[in-house]
Protein backbone atom coordinates (compact mmCIF):
# COMPACT_ATOMS: atom_id res chain seq x y z
CA UNK A 1 0.00 0.00 0.00
CA UNK A 2 1.48 3.45 -0.72
CA UNK A 3 0.21 6.17 0.75
CA UNK A 4 -0.80 9.05 -1.89
CA UNK A 5 -2.44 11.78 0.02
CA UNK A 6 -3.56 12.11 3.84
CA UNK A 7 -5.41 15.28 5.27
CA UNK A 8 -7.25 16.01 8.35
CA UNK A 9 -9.58 19.12 7.76
CA UNK A 10 -12.51 20.45 10.00
CA UNK A 11 -15.83 18.96 8.98
CA UNK A 12 -18.14 21.44 7.64
CA UNK A 13 -20.26 21.85 4.54
CA UNK A 14 -18.34 24.65 3.19
CA UNK A 15 -14.96 22.38 2.74
CA UNK A 16 -17.24 19.69 0.65
CA UNK A 17 -16.21 21.72 -2.33
CA UNK A 18 -12.58 21.37 -2.16
CA UNK A 19 -12.25 18.19 -1.10
CA UNK A 20 -14.52 16.82 -3.99
CA UNK A 21 -12.11 18.83 -6.17
CA UNK A 22 -9.17 17.00 -4.44
CA UNK A 23 -10.79 13.62 -5.43
CA UNK A 24 -11.22 14.20 -8.44
CA UNK A 25 -7.85 15.14 -8.87
CA UNK A 26 -6.34 11.86 -7.49
CA UNK A 27 -9.24 10.23 -9.32
CA UNK A 28 -7.88 11.30 -12.88
CA UNK A 29 -4.31 10.90 -11.74
CA UNK A 30 -5.46 7.25 -11.33
CA UNK A 31 -6.91 6.87 -14.66
CA UNK A 32 -10.36 6.63 -13.62
CA UNK A 33 -13.12 7.65 -16.10
CA UNK A 34 -15.69 10.92 -15.82
CA UNK A 35 -18.14 8.63 -14.41
CA UNK A 36 -16.51 6.72 -11.76
CA UNK A 37 -14.50 9.82 -11.20
CA UNK A 38 -18.19 11.35 -10.18
CA UNK A 39 -19.57 8.23 -8.32
CA UNK A 40 -16.12 8.81 -6.30
CA UNK A 41 -16.80 12.14 -5.48
CA UNK A 42 -20.63 11.33 -4.51
CA UNK A 43 -19.21 8.70 -2.59
CA UNK A 44 -16.63 10.83 -0.38
CA UNK A 45 -19.57 13.23 -0.28
CA UNK A 46 -21.63 10.72 1.49
CA UNK A 47 -19.22 9.80 4.11
CA UNK A 48 -18.07 13.08 5.09
CA UNK A 49 -22.13 14.00 5.44
CA UNK A 50 -22.77 10.85 7.45
CA UNK A 51 -19.36 11.34 9.96
CA UNK A 52 -20.25 14.85 9.80
CA UNK A 53 -24.21 13.69 10.80
CA UNK A 54 -22.69 11.69 13.59
CA UNK A 55 -20.90 14.39 15.59
CA UNK A 56 -17.88 14.20 14.58
CA UNK A 57 -15.96 17.56 14.17
CA UNK A 58 -12.65 16.55 12.38
CA UNK A 59 -12.23 14.07 9.40
CA UNK A 60 -9.29 12.41 8.02
CA UNK A 61 -8.73 11.28 4.47
CA UNK A 62 -6.45 9.10 3.39
CA UNK A 63 -6.20 8.53 -0.40
CA UNK A 64 -4.06 5.14 -0.74
CA UNK A 65 -2.47 3.17 -3.79
CA UNK A 66 -3.71 -0.19 -2.67
CA UNK A 67 -4.79 -1.98 -6.63
CA UNK A 68 -6.47 1.05 -7.68
CA UNK A 69 -7.16 4.10 -5.51
CA UNK A 70 -8.24 3.79 -2.15
CA UNK A 71 -9.98 5.96 0.49
CA UNK A 72 -10.41 5.46 3.58
CA UNK A 73 -11.81 8.62 6.06
CA UNK A 74 -12.13 8.88 9.29
CA UNK A 75 -13.87 10.97 12.49
CA UNK A 76 -13.46 10.89 15.70
CA UNK A 77 -15.86 11.49 18.51
CA UNK A 78 -19.20 10.54 16.63
CA UNK A 79 -21.98 9.60 18.25
CA UNK A 80 -23.86 6.76 18.12
CA UNK A 81 -27.56 6.29 18.00
CA UNK A 82 -30.49 5.46 15.39
CA UNK A 83 -29.60 6.39 12.10
CA UNK A 84 -31.81 9.64 10.24
CA UNK A 85 -33.43 8.95 6.97
CA UNK A 86 -30.74 10.94 5.14
CA UNK A 87 -28.19 8.59 6.79
CA UNK A 88 -29.80 5.83 5.62
CA UNK A 89 -29.66 6.86 2.23
CA UNK A 90 -26.07 7.85 2.25
CA UNK A 91 -25.01 4.15 3.68
CA UNK A 92 -27.43 2.93 0.89
CA UNK A 93 -25.82 5.32 -1.77
CA UNK A 94 -22.53 3.84 -0.74
CA UNK A 95 -23.63 0.21 -1.22
CA UNK A 96 -25.11 1.49 -4.71
CA UNK A 97 -21.54 2.83 -6.02
CA UNK A 98 -18.80 0.78 -4.62
CA UNK A 99 -18.82 -2.89 -4.04
CA UNK A 100 -15.58 -3.11 -1.39
CA UNK A 101 -17.48 -0.89 0.97
CA UNK A 102 -16.53 -1.12 4.89
CA UNK A 103 -17.61 0.73 7.07
CA UNK A 104 -16.07 0.24 11.10
CA UNK A 105 -16.49 1.83 14.36
CA UNK A 106 -13.16 1.50 16.35
CA UNK A 107 -13.28 2.96 20.17
CA UNK A 108 -14.39 6.15 19.40
CA UNK A 109 -13.37 6.34 15.70
CA UNK A 110 -15.35 5.73 13.03
CA UNK A 111 -14.18 4.54 9.64
CA UNK A 112 -15.34 4.48 6.15
CA UNK A 113 -13.44 2.60 3.34
CA UNK A 114 -13.69 1.71 -0.32
CA UNK A 115 -11.47 1.56 -3.35
CA UNK A 116 -12.01 2.85 -7.28
CA UNK A 117 -9.60 1.35 -9.83
CA UNK A 118 -9.40 2.15 -13.71
CA UNK A 119 -11.11 0.59 -16.09
CA UNK B 1 -50.34 5.00 9.15
CA UNK B 2 -47.41 3.37 9.01
CA UNK B 3 -45.33 2.59 6.43
CA UNK B 4 -45.39 -1.40 6.51
CA UNK B 5 -49.12 -1.29 6.98
CA UNK B 6 -49.15 1.12 4.31
CA UNK B 7 -47.34 -0.97 1.54
CA UNK B 8 -49.28 -3.86 2.96
CA UNK B 9 -52.46 -2.58 2.11
CA UNK B 10 -51.24 -1.18 -1.20
CA UNK B 11 -49.90 -4.84 -2.10
CA UNK B 12 -53.26 -6.27 -1.30
CA UNK B 13 -55.69 -3.56 -3.09
CA UNK B 14 -53.34 -2.08 -5.70
CA UNK B 15 -55.40 0.89 -4.81
CA UNK B 16 -54.11 3.35 -6.78
CA UNK B 17 -54.67 6.28 -4.27
CA UNK B 18 -52.68 4.27 -1.68
CA UNK B 19 -49.32 3.86 -4.35
CA UNK B 20 -49.87 7.90 -4.65
CA UNK B 21 -49.41 8.70 -1.34
CA UNK B 22 -46.68 6.47 -0.87
CA UNK B 23 -44.85 7.99 -4.09
CA UNK B 24 -46.00 11.42 -2.66
CA UNK B 25 -44.14 10.76 1.03
CA UNK B 26 -41.06 9.60 -0.27
CA UNK B 27 -40.40 12.22 -3.17
CA UNK B 28 -38.41 14.04 -1.06
CA UNK B 29 -36.02 11.41 -0.98
CA UNK B 30 -36.23 11.14 -4.86
CA UNK B 31 -35.34 14.83 -5.04
CA UNK B 32 -32.51 14.26 -2.36
CA UNK B 33 -30.76 11.69 -4.17
CA UNK B 34 -31.33 13.25 -7.68
CA UNK B 35 -29.57 16.69 -6.03
CA UNK B 36 -26.39 13.89 -5.26
CA UNK B 37 -26.22 13.44 -8.84
CA UNK B 38 -26.15 16.81 -9.95
CA UNK B 39 -22.78 18.40 -11.50
CA UNK B 40 -22.71 15.79 -14.61
CA UNK B 41 -23.84 17.62 -17.30
CA UNK B 42 -27.81 16.62 -17.15
CA UNK B 43 -30.36 19.65 -15.55
CA UNK B 44 -31.80 18.76 -11.95
CA UNK B 45 -35.20 18.47 -12.89
CA UNK B 46 -34.15 15.68 -15.89
CA UNK B 47 -32.52 14.02 -12.85
CA UNK B 48 -35.29 14.86 -10.12
CA UNK B 49 -37.99 13.22 -13.28
CA UNK B 50 -35.93 9.90 -13.44
CA UNK B 51 -35.67 9.55 -9.93
CA UNK B 52 -39.37 10.37 -9.33
CA UNK B 53 -40.21 7.62 -12.25
CA UNK B 54 -38.03 4.97 -10.55
CA UNK B 55 -39.24 5.70 -7.17
CA UNK B 56 -43.16 4.14 -8.97
CA UNK B 57 -41.68 1.45 -9.91
CA UNK B 58 -39.70 0.14 -7.16
CA UNK B 59 -43.26 0.63 -4.87
CA UNK B 60 -44.69 -1.83 -6.83
CA UNK B 61 -41.50 -4.05 -6.18
CA UNK B 62 -41.41 -3.29 -3.06
CA UNK B 63 -41.71 -6.26 -0.16
CA UNK B 64 -42.44 -4.81 3.08
CA UNK B 65 -41.94 -8.52 4.76
CA UNK B 66 -38.56 -8.78 3.73
CA UNK B 67 -37.39 -6.38 6.49
CA UNK B 68 -35.82 -3.67 4.92
CA UNK B 69 -37.15 -0.12 5.13
CA UNK B 70 -38.05 1.22 1.97
CA UNK B 71 -35.88 3.98 2.40
CA UNK B 72 -32.95 1.54 1.92
CA UNK B 73 -34.72 -0.28 -0.74
CA UNK B 74 -35.37 2.70 -3.27
CA UNK B 75 -32.27 4.68 -2.79
CA UNK B 76 -30.39 2.36 -5.44
CA UNK B 77 -33.04 1.66 -7.65
CA UNK B 78 -33.43 5.12 -7.90
CA UNK B 79 -29.45 6.01 -8.36
CA UNK B 80 -29.52 2.86 -11.03
CA UNK B 81 -31.76 4.32 -13.09
CA UNK B 82 -29.72 8.00 -12.28
CA UNK B 83 -26.60 6.01 -14.08
CA UNK B 84 -28.39 4.06 -16.39
CA UNK B 85 -30.08 7.59 -17.68
CA UNK B 86 -26.49 8.83 -17.97
CA UNK B 87 -25.41 5.70 -20.23
CA UNK B 88 -28.06 6.13 -21.90
CA UNK B 89 -29.25 9.94 -22.82
CA UNK B 90 -26.83 12.44 -21.29
CA UNK B 91 -24.75 12.62 -24.12
CA UNK B 92 -27.82 14.22 -26.05
CA UNK B 93 -28.27 16.86 -23.77
CA UNK B 94 -26.91 20.22 -23.39
CA UNK B 95 -26.98 23.36 -20.89
CA UNK B 96 -27.36 26.41 -21.72
CA UNK B 97 -24.37 28.36 -23.07
CA UNK B 98 -24.27 30.72 -21.23
CA UNK B 99 -24.82 29.02 -17.78
CA UNK B 100 -21.51 26.04 -18.26
CA UNK B 101 -19.30 26.94 -21.97
CA UNK B 102 -15.91 24.48 -20.67
CA UNK B 103 -18.65 21.90 -19.02
CA UNK B 104 -20.31 21.83 -22.82
CA UNK B 105 -16.99 21.36 -24.53
CA UNK B 106 -16.01 18.78 -21.61
CA UNK B 107 -18.91 16.68 -22.94
CA UNK B 108 -18.24 16.79 -26.56
CA UNK B 109 -14.83 16.19 -25.91
CA UNK B 110 -15.77 13.23 -23.50
CA UNK B 111 -18.52 12.11 -26.62
CA UNK B 112 -15.46 12.31 -29.04
CA UNK B 113 -13.05 10.36 -27.17
CA UNK B 114 -15.78 7.84 -26.15
CA UNK B 115 -16.37 7.22 -29.63
CA UNK B 116 -13.19 6.74 -30.48
CA UNK B 117 -12.20 4.50 -27.69
CA UNK B 118 -15.40 3.04 -26.38
CA UNK B 119 -14.09 3.90 -22.57
CA UNK B 120 -15.01 6.92 -20.61
CA UNK B 121 -12.31 9.36 -20.74
CA UNK B 122 -10.23 10.71 -18.10
CA UNK B 123 -9.89 14.41 -17.20
CA UNK B 124 -6.41 14.11 -18.45
CA UNK B 125 -7.76 12.93 -21.74
CA UNK B 126 -10.27 15.59 -21.80
CA UNK B 127 -7.64 18.41 -20.87
CA UNK B 128 -5.49 17.61 -23.42
CA UNK B 129 -8.22 16.97 -26.49
CA UNK B 130 -9.16 20.62 -25.10
CA UNK B 131 -6.06 22.23 -24.94
CA UNK B 132 -6.43 23.37 -21.31
CA UNK B 133 -5.16 22.55 -17.89
CA UNK B 134 -6.64 18.95 -16.06
CA UNK B 135 -7.43 21.64 -13.34
CA UNK B 136 -10.01 23.57 -15.69
CA UNK B 137 -11.80 20.72 -16.52
CA UNK B 138 -11.98 19.42 -13.04
CA UNK B 139 -12.89 23.06 -11.99
CA UNK B 140 -15.62 23.20 -14.64
CA UNK B 141 -16.95 19.88 -13.62
CA UNK B 142 -17.31 20.81 -10.12
CA UNK B 143 -18.60 24.25 -10.51
CA UNK B 144 -21.42 22.96 -12.79
CA UNK B 145 -23.61 21.63 -9.75
CA UNK B 146 -26.32 23.52 -8.50
CA UNK B 147 -26.18 26.46 -6.21
CA UNK B 148 -28.52 27.21 -3.23
CA UNK B 149 -29.71 31.01 -4.05
CA UNK B 150 -28.84 32.16 -0.51
CA UNK B 151 -25.08 30.55 -0.83
CA UNK B 152 -22.95 33.58 -0.39
CA UNK B 153 -20.96 35.03 -3.18
CA UNK B 154 -17.08 34.56 -3.08
CA UNK B 155 -15.98 36.73 -0.59
CA UNK B 156 -19.25 38.58 -0.68
CA UNK B 157 -20.65 38.02 2.90
CA UNK B 158 -24.05 40.25 2.43
CA UNK B 159 -24.28 39.33 -1.28
CA UNK B 160 -26.20 36.29 -2.27
CA UNK B 161 -27.00 34.67 -5.87
CA UNK B 162 -30.41 35.54 -5.10
CA UNK B 163 -29.50 39.44 -5.01
CA UNK B 164 -28.22 38.69 -8.48
CA UNK B 165 -31.39 37.45 -10.10
CA UNK B 166 -33.37 40.41 -12.27
CA UNK B 167 -36.47 42.20 -10.49
CA UNK B 168 -39.10 42.13 -12.64
CA UNK B 169 -39.23 44.50 -16.15
CA UNK B 170 -39.56 47.95 -15.25
CA UNK B 171 -39.31 49.98 -18.47
CA UNK B 172 -37.63 52.97 -16.04
CA UNK B 173 -35.43 50.73 -13.88
CA UNK B 174 -33.87 49.33 -17.54
CA UNK B 175 -33.28 52.75 -18.51
CA UNK B 176 -31.15 53.46 -15.53
CA UNK B 177 -29.49 49.95 -15.87
CA UNK B 178 -28.04 50.33 -19.52
CA UNK B 179 -26.44 54.10 -18.17
CA UNK B 180 -25.18 52.31 -14.88
CA UNK B 181 -23.56 49.80 -17.37
CA UNK B 182 -22.60 51.83 -20.15
CA UNK B 183 -20.96 54.36 -17.73
CA UNK B 184 -18.61 50.68 -16.21
CA UNK B 185 -18.22 49.84 -19.95
CA UNK B 186 -15.97 53.34 -20.46
CA UNK B 187 -13.80 52.04 -17.63
CA UNK B 188 -12.29 49.91 -19.70
CA UNK B 189 -9.94 49.78 -21.88
CA UNK B 190 -9.82 49.06 -25.79
CA UNK B 191 -8.97 45.45 -25.46
CA UNK B 192 -11.41 44.94 -22.56
CA UNK B 193 -14.17 46.00 -24.67
CA UNK B 194 -13.62 44.08 -27.64
CA UNK B 195 -13.73 40.94 -25.43
CA UNK B 196 -16.99 41.51 -23.92
CA UNK B 197 -18.14 42.59 -27.50
CA UNK B 198 -16.97 39.28 -28.68
CA UNK B 199 -18.04 36.91 -25.53
CA UNK B 200 -21.51 38.81 -24.53
CA UNK B 201 -22.72 40.09 -27.83
CA UNK B 202 -21.30 37.45 -30.09
CA UNK B 203 -21.68 35.47 -27.69
CA UNK B 204 -18.53 33.59 -28.70
CA UNK B 205 -16.61 31.20 -26.98
CA UNK B 206 -13.59 31.81 -25.07
CA UNK B 207 -11.84 29.57 -27.47
CA UNK B 208 -13.15 31.68 -30.31
CA UNK B 209 -12.57 35.00 -28.77
CA UNK B 210 -8.63 33.95 -28.39
CA UNK B 211 -8.53 32.85 -32.21
CA UNK B 212 -9.83 36.02 -33.13
CA UNK B 213 -7.73 37.73 -31.25
CA UNK B 214 -4.33 35.73 -31.65
CA UNK B 215 -4.13 35.24 -28.35
CA UNK B 216 -4.50 31.84 -25.93
CA UNK B 217 -7.85 30.83 -24.78
CA UNK B 218 -6.27 30.94 -21.09
CA UNK B 219 -5.78 34.65 -21.50
CA UNK B 220 -9.44 35.18 -22.78
CA UNK B 221 -10.33 33.53 -19.30
CA UNK B 222 -7.79 35.24 -17.24
CA UNK B 223 -8.88 38.75 -18.78
CA UNK B 224 -12.99 37.89 -18.92
CA UNK B 225 -12.24 37.47 -14.77
CA UNK B 226 -10.44 40.61 -14.06
CA UNK B 227 -13.27 42.80 -16.42
CA UNK B 228 -15.71 41.26 -14.58
CA UNK B 229 -13.92 42.17 -11.28
CA UNK B 230 -13.44 45.56 -12.80
CA UNK B 231 -17.41 45.58 -13.91
CA UNK B 232 -18.46 44.52 -10.32
CA UNK B 233 -16.46 46.70 -8.74
CA UNK B 234 -17.69 49.82 -10.68
CA UNK B 235 -21.22 48.85 -10.44
CA UNK B 236 -21.15 48.58 -6.96
CA UNK B 237 -19.72 51.84 -6.50
CA UNK B 238 -22.47 53.50 -8.82
CA UNK B 239 -24.83 51.70 -6.89
CA UNK B 240 -23.84 53.04 -3.45
CA UNK B 241 -23.93 56.48 -5.07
Amino acid sequence: MMKLMEITFPLGREIMTTIRLMTGGLCSLYGLGLDDSEDCKVCVTESLLLLMHGGCREARVRFSDEDGLRIVLEGEGGTEGEKTMEEEISVALLRALVEDLNMEKDGRITRIGFGFRAR
Amino acid sequence: MEERELFAQYRETHDRALRNEIVGKYLDVAAMIARKFTGRGVEYDDLFQVASLALMKGVDRFDETKGVKFSTFITPTIAGEIKNYFRDRSRLIHLPRRVAEIRAQIRSAADEIFSRTGKSPSAREIAETLHVSEEDVLSAMEAGGVVSLDRPLSGEEETNYYDLLPAPDDAFEKIEERDVIRRAMQSLNETEREIVDLRYIKELSQTETAKRMNVSQMYISRMERKILEKLREKLKKSMTE
